[in-house]
């Protein structure tokens, strides 16, 4: 899977990559409007990964041209204005999702394999993790072929653990994920949440994959 | 008070005073001058009767007409000389009439005599009164023509004024656009013009710098918080860190997210303030109520409250979306956030008044200090005690009334959607 980063703030570029390589994507990375133009026209990317206020020019200008040029390679806008208007006109513009700065990794990444798997696999793709088998599509997730009786939030974080396997995701992160902002601070429910799933998953008979990162959060492991 | 009602005022006052003195005035020196007149005819007559007395040696006959009457009357002594008004009787026509009377001594042979010549001062009455009739016709003419031309002309003439005066009122910030506004022909209403020109397009640039000038500082500050948080999330990645040192890790990341919380927040109040979310719709309050609950109800289930809720199905406020989900959030998430475990939420929505009841602990500090920014009642709390300002905020904007009590440990707090 190859990812281009558009961003112009190389450090911010340099741990995106970072990050995404050890998910074993390829990423290379744009700094500049002209150097992204140029990118973006020779190349067909899985993703691309846009940020709006760019040395040169503007990133919405980057997603028009990729559009009129009818290169349908997806768009998540990365952007430090959060604001509705540019999110509004990124999604018009045919970008797939738009994540305000800063975001944590843990959640690009989710974002980056569900805006892939949307596009690439119309949305119907089934993820599998040891015996576990998740179907994005009818948000359900099987054992061994037996039902897992989750919650909505539990399967949330199920997914999410899985699209971010072998890395460790801090607890905020997972409450913005599953809450959204304003529940952010409010970790004392990850706990619950975490220690269903764990048993959910031991009942139906798999090993305990989710490991306690002292004081930071949790991992989602089977080393 | 308008201006011309002011001015209309005074104009109108002076012009009775000026004309009042006016018509005094000249009163008092058309009967001066009348007067006399008739105090020179008086002394003709005198004359007359004298040169009669030296030619015939006896009294001329007393004569009685309509206007002039002389009389003669024998006294011991030589009566005093003097000339005055006096009301003497008209026998033929009953009524008394005022009169300027000239009485002087004679004498004939040794005897004296008292002579009275009058004439009647009618005529001068009647002139006078003609004077008064026609000075208040005048003050009469002239208040209609002041009416007229206050009426017609002035309010033509302030046609101009008026013009930029509704442009000023419909003046909107948000809108973009100058004031606009009709050249007239009157200096002062243009250079009036001009400075509203001016003041709109200094407004709007000085407006446009102000938003300009957050989104770019909200960025700018976003953006090495991102890279400070990119860095931090890499390193939890590693595994050659101590217990400690990883919870140093995981505290320095949580404060970053909360700056970067409280940068978006502080942004966001700005934005408020400076009413930048001006677009409307009628928004379905019920519908933001149950996605939220919905999206919380396995924190709530987890937390063992008791939820209970009694929302019209139809309860459309005009306002903006957005707003209308941060006041929404905002209030539901308090309600789950500073609630007991196995408390209670009652969600009440009727029409168009919203109330949120829960459990909780009694406040240490007063009811509307909670409403300001940076004010929490717990400080040791994780929040910013940013939302319930949000919530104040908004409910400024849009005009609705907010109230909130405490009583036998519930928290209730309404807000009236108008």
């Amino acid at each position: 899977m190859k990812i281009l980063i558009i961003e112009d703030e190389k450090s911010l570029s340099d741990s995106i990559a970072s990050y995404l390589k050890a998910q074993d994507y390829i990423c290379e990375t744009a700094t500049n409007f002209n150097t992204a133009i140029e990118k973006t026209e020779l190349y067909d990317y899985d993703c691309i990964l846009l940020d709006i206020t760019l040395p040169g020019g503007s990133g919405l200008t980057i997603l028009k041209e990729l559009r009129a040029n009818n290169k349908m390679d997806a768009v998540l806008i990365i952007s430090a204005k959060n604001s509705i208007d540019d999110k509004v006109a990124g999604l018009m513009l045919g970008a797939d999702d738009y994540l305000a700065k800063p975001f944590h990794l843990s959640e690009l990444n989710a974002r980056i394999a569900a805006i892939i798997r949307r596009k690439q696999f119309g949305g119907n793709s089934t993820i599998h993790f040891n015996n576990i088998s998740i179907d994005t599509q009818a948000k359900t997730a099987t054992v061994n072929k037996l039902d897992l009786d989750l919650t909505k939030k539990e399967f949330d974080l199920l997914l999410y653990f899985v699209s971010n396997k072998g890395r460790v995701i801090s607890k905020n992160a997972i409450a913005e994920h599953l809450w959204g902002d304003e529940m952010g601070g409010n970790l004392d429910f990850i706990y619950t949440h975490v220690k269903n799933l764990r048993k959910k998953l031991q009942d139906a008979g798999e090993a305990d994959y989710i490991k306690s990162v002292y004081g930071m959060g949790y991992k989602f492991t089977d080393q | 008070m308008k201006l011309l009602t002011k001015y209309n005022r005074v104009n109108i006052l002076a012009t009775i005073i000026v004309f009042m003195i006016g018509g005094l005035c000249y009163y008092f020196m058309l009967h001066f001058i009348l007067v006399k007149q008739l105090d020179r005819d008086l002394k003709v007559e005198e004359q007359e009767i004298a040169d009669y007395i030296k030619a015939n040696k006896s009294l001329p006959d007393s004569t009685n007409y309509g206007d002039q009457k002389i009389s003669f009357e024998q006294t011991d002594l030589p009566a005093a000389r003097k000339i005055n008004s006096v009301d003497i009787l008209n026998a033929t026509e009953g009524e008394y009439i005022t009169s300027r009377q000239l009485v002087f001594p004679i004498s004939i042979s040794g005897k004296n005599y008292k002579v009275s010549v009058s004439k009647s001062q009618q005529e001068t009455e009647d002139l006078i009164k003609l004077i008064v009739t026609l000075t208040l016709s005048m003050l009469v003419l002239l208040l209609l023509i002041l009416f007229i031309i206050n009426r017609f002309v002035l309010n033509k003439l302030w046609h101009p004024f008026n013009n930029t005066l509704t442009a000023l009122k419909h003046f909107n910030i948000n809108s973009q656009s100058a004031i606009r506004v009709e050249t007239s022909t009157i200096t002062e209403f243009n250079e009036l013009n001009d400075a509203v020109t001016t003041m709109s397009n200094r407004v709007l640039n000085d407006y446009e710098a102000l938003k300009n000038f957050t989104e770019n500082a909200s960025h700018e500050i976003q953006t090495p918080l991102a890279v400070v948080n990119s860095k931090l999330e890499l390193l939890m990645q590693s595994e050659n860190f101590s217990e400690a040192q990883m919870n140093d890790i995981e505290i320095m990341h949580d404060e970053v997210r909360r700056l970067s919380k409280l940068n978006q927040s502080l942004l966001l109040l700005t934005k408020i303030d400076n009413q930048q979310f001006i677009e409307t719709r009628e928004v379905d309050i019920a519908a933001i109520i149950n996605k939220h609950l919905t999206n919380y109800e396995e924190l709530i289930a987890a937390k063992q409250i008791m939820l209970t809720k009694s929302i019209d199905a139809t309860s459309e406020v005009l306002m903006n979306e957005t707003l209308a989900v941060v006041l929404l959030s905002n209030l539901i998430t308090n309600a789950i956030k500073h609630n007991f475990e196995q408390g209670s939420i009652e969600i009440i929505l009727h029409k168009k008044k919203l109330t949120i009841k829960n459990t909780g602990t009694a406040l240490n500090c007063i009811p509307d200090a909670l409403f300001e920014r940076f004010k929490k009642n717990n400080p040791e709390s994780e929040s910013l005690g940013l939302g319930l300002s949000f919530v104040k905020k908004i409910c400024e904007q849009y005009g609705f009334s907010i109230s909130y009590n405490f009583s036998s440990g519930i928290h209730s707090i309404s807000i009236q959607f108008t």
